[in-house]
């Protein structure tokens, strides 16, 4: 997948793309909304993350131009703005997704893995996970053929781990991917503790969790 | 009531009393009128009289009598002429009654002393008042019609004219005044008139108007620049940390570290989050054109918070009507209005508490809906100045208020709406949100 970063805040792209780098983007950087254009001329892009207080041009301005240039790329506007009119703007100039800043990273990759769900008609594999598969299709977990039955909200989590496996994630990072904006630290997080105990419940009367860890003071880690 | 209206009901009232003033006066005012006449004219036939008199000599009329009475001589006015004593006689005009050739009649009559041939001589020149009111009638009725005719037609022109000169007036308000909201986007045309005060007054809204617009736009662009400013090194300082959290060099302590310097870096975030929705609240931001049923936002915010609930065993009771609605309101600031008073109660209730949302309204007088835990409650002396921004309360475990309240009280004034707050420490709180009937549809 090739990721296209217009960005004007230099360490903010650098980061974005070392993140994604390593879950396996290729990542250019863009840090004018000319740089940008011209990037998208010379390469295909899967995804354009847009940045919409660039120093040259209004990002909205920009999306409706490059629409034409690189149709077939997933658009994700990020911005600090805040602005309440900018996010219907960006979804109805053709944006795939909006982020407002500031915005975990873990969040963006989760984004972007839903928008290329969606674009691949919903054709993930399906995952193993110790000796449990996970079908983020069907949103099932099952142990040989036996399907475990779990709570919305906790395969949400699970998969979200899954996602950013080998990888710690604080309580923090999970509950605002659970509530969104509507987080509340360290009131949301004995909940996500709740949840995870429950997962670790269901799943270990078939088989052992200890992929599941619980990292003392931060959180929780899919180790595989 | 409408200037025009106003004017046009001024403009027939003071005409028809200038009217009615003029038809009770009009009699009176015609009897004076013909009454001077008859005095000019009895004076002036005393002279024809008198010439008369001088050229045929007083003998031709007296005749040896010593009366002289006669229609003759002024075939309309009865003329007397006696010889009088030597006493001074000065001219008098007056109604007196007289009897004539048997009939008892009024008369105007004026009497005047003349000599002739060494002799005085009394002439009394006498007018029947029947003949001097003849046409007083037919007079006053022809003078009332004209009147009538003339009033009404200065009635109609009057109106005709007013309406006329207010129309820009109208148009100013329907185009200027009438349906428009804040923050007046739209570009206006100036109101074509002759009338200076119409132009001024157009002119100063259409500028005003303007004003207030290019001043929600700057203070929209600040906000959104702010937010830019303040986002920005957040989000650079997020991404720093979520990279460096999984850098091999950070050992298990380093991580515990920056885990929590993203729990801090959070808080910051909200606090920024909460005062740019503040300031865009403020601001008037938000549009008012969202009707909501009281009850499914409840629900759809309980929704939201039903894992919280959860966690302390509340036992949670919506009563409100099914069918309140409100109206001229923003569904999202409402959203968020219920969010933070109801996560409030469950954050500060007890274990095994409860929470009761229940709704009071009757035909014409405001709707109120209260939001009642079995909390920790608030003391007394803290109860005036929860609403204030940063207000920290005086719990043992120090957490503040922050933001929440303050945005709770921006919602409600930005509705139009009060907020009333009663709590006993240790028992529960009672926030009651009152929103005036015109809002509510039932």
């Amino acid at each position: 997948m090739r990721v296209l970063i217009i960005e004007d805040e230099k360490n903010m792209a650098g980061e974005m793309s070392e993140f994604l780098e390593k879950a396996f983007y290729l990542c250019d950087i863009a840090y004018t909304a000319d740089q940008g254009r011209k990037a998208m001329e010379e390469n295909q892009y899967d995804f354009i993350l847009l940045d919409l207080g660039l120093p040259d041009k209004d990002g909205l301005h920009l999306l409706s131009e490059t629409k034409k240039i690189c149709p077939s790329a997933s658009y994700i506007i990020l911005t600090a703005r805040g602005d309440l009119e900018d996010r219907i703007k960006g979804l109805d100039l053709g944006a795939d997704d909006y982020l407002p800043k500031p915005f975990s990273l873990l969040e963006l990759q989760s984004r972007m893995q839903a928008i290329s769900r969606r674009k691949s008609g919903n054709n993930d594999p399906v995952l193993d996970l110790g000796e449990f598969s996970i079908d983020l299709n069907k949103r099932s977990v099952s142990y040989q053929e036996k399907e475990i039955e779990l709570s919305r909200k906790e395969f949400d989590l699970l998969s979200y781990m899954l996602l950013h496996k080998n990888r710690p994630l604080t309580r923090l990072q999970l509950s605002e991917h659970i509530w969104g904006s509507f987080s509340d630290d360290d009131y949301d997080s004995n909940y996500i503790d709740v949840h995870i105990k429950n997962i670790r419940k269901k799943m270990s009367v078939h088989a052992p969790v200890e992929w599941l860890q619980t990292l003392r003071g931060i959180g929780y880690k899919i180790k595989i | 009531m409408k200037l025009l209206s106003k004017l046009t009901l001024f403009v027939t009232f003071s005409k028809l009393l200038i009217a009615i003033l003029f038809v009770l006066l009009l009699p009176s005012l015609i009897k004076r009128a013909s009454f001077q006449y008859t005095n000019y004219y009895l004076g002036q036939q005393k002279k024809k009289v008198l010439s008369v008199i001088a050229k045929n000599g007083v003998d031709y009329y007296l005749q040896g009598d010593s009366a002289y009475g006669s229609y003759t001589m002024l075939k309309e006015e009865y003329i007397s002429l006696i010889p009088a004593g030597n006493q001074i006689i000065h001219d008098t005009i007056e109604t007196s009654r007289r009897i004539i050739e048997g009939d008892t009649l009024n008369y105007r009559v004026l009497t005047s002393a003349f000599m002739y041939g060494n002799k005085n001589y009394l002439l009394e020149i006498g007018k029947t008042t029947a003949t001097i009111g003849q046409y007083n009638n037919l007079l006053q009725r022809f003078t009332l019609f004209i009147l009538i005719g003339l009033i009404l037609l200065s009635i109609i022109v009057d109106l005709v004219y007013t309406n006329i000169l207010l129309r820009p007036l109208a148009r100013i308000v329907r185009t200027k005044l009438q349906g428009r909201k804040f923050p007046f986007k739209d570009v206006l045309t100036p109101v074509k008139t002759s009338t200076s005060d119409f132009k001024y007054l157009d002119r100063s809204l259409i500028s005003l108007m303007e004003k207030i617009h290019e001043a929600f736009d700057k203070e929209r662009e600040f906000t959104s620049n702010a937010s830019h400013e303040l986002m920005t090194p957040i989000s650079i300082l997020q991404t720093n940390i979520e990279n460096m959290i999984v850098d091999e060099g950070v050992d298990e302590s380093g991580q515990e570290k920056l885990s929590a310097m993203l729990i801090t870096l959070n808080r910051l975030k909200k606090i920024v989050h909460s005062l740019l929705y503040i300031s865009r609240i403020d601001n008037e931001q938000f549009t008012k054109m969202d009707t909501i049923n009281v009850h499914d936002l409840v629900t759809e915010v309980t929704n939201e918070l039903a894992h919280r609930m959860e966690m302390k065993s509340i036992i949670f009771t919506n009563t409100v009507a099914r069918k309140a609605n409100i109206k001229q309101v923003n569904h999202d600031l409402l959203f968020q209005l219920f969010y933070n008073l109801i996560n409030n109660a469950i954050r500060y209730n007890k274990e095994y508490g409860s929470i009761i949302i229940s709704d009071y309204y009757s035909e014409g007088q405001p709707y109120r809906i209260s939001i009642k835990d079995t909390g920790i409650g608030i003391r007394e002396e803290e109860l005036e100045t929860i609403f204030n921004r940063f207000k920290k309360s005086g719990q043992s475990d120090g957490e503040g208020y922050g933001l929440g309240l303050s945005i709770v009280k921006s919602i409600v004034d930005y509705h139009g709406a009060e907020i009333r707050v009663s709590s006993e420490f240790g028992k529960g709180t009672d926030f009651n949100i009152i929103f005036p009937a015109e809002k509510i549809g039932i």
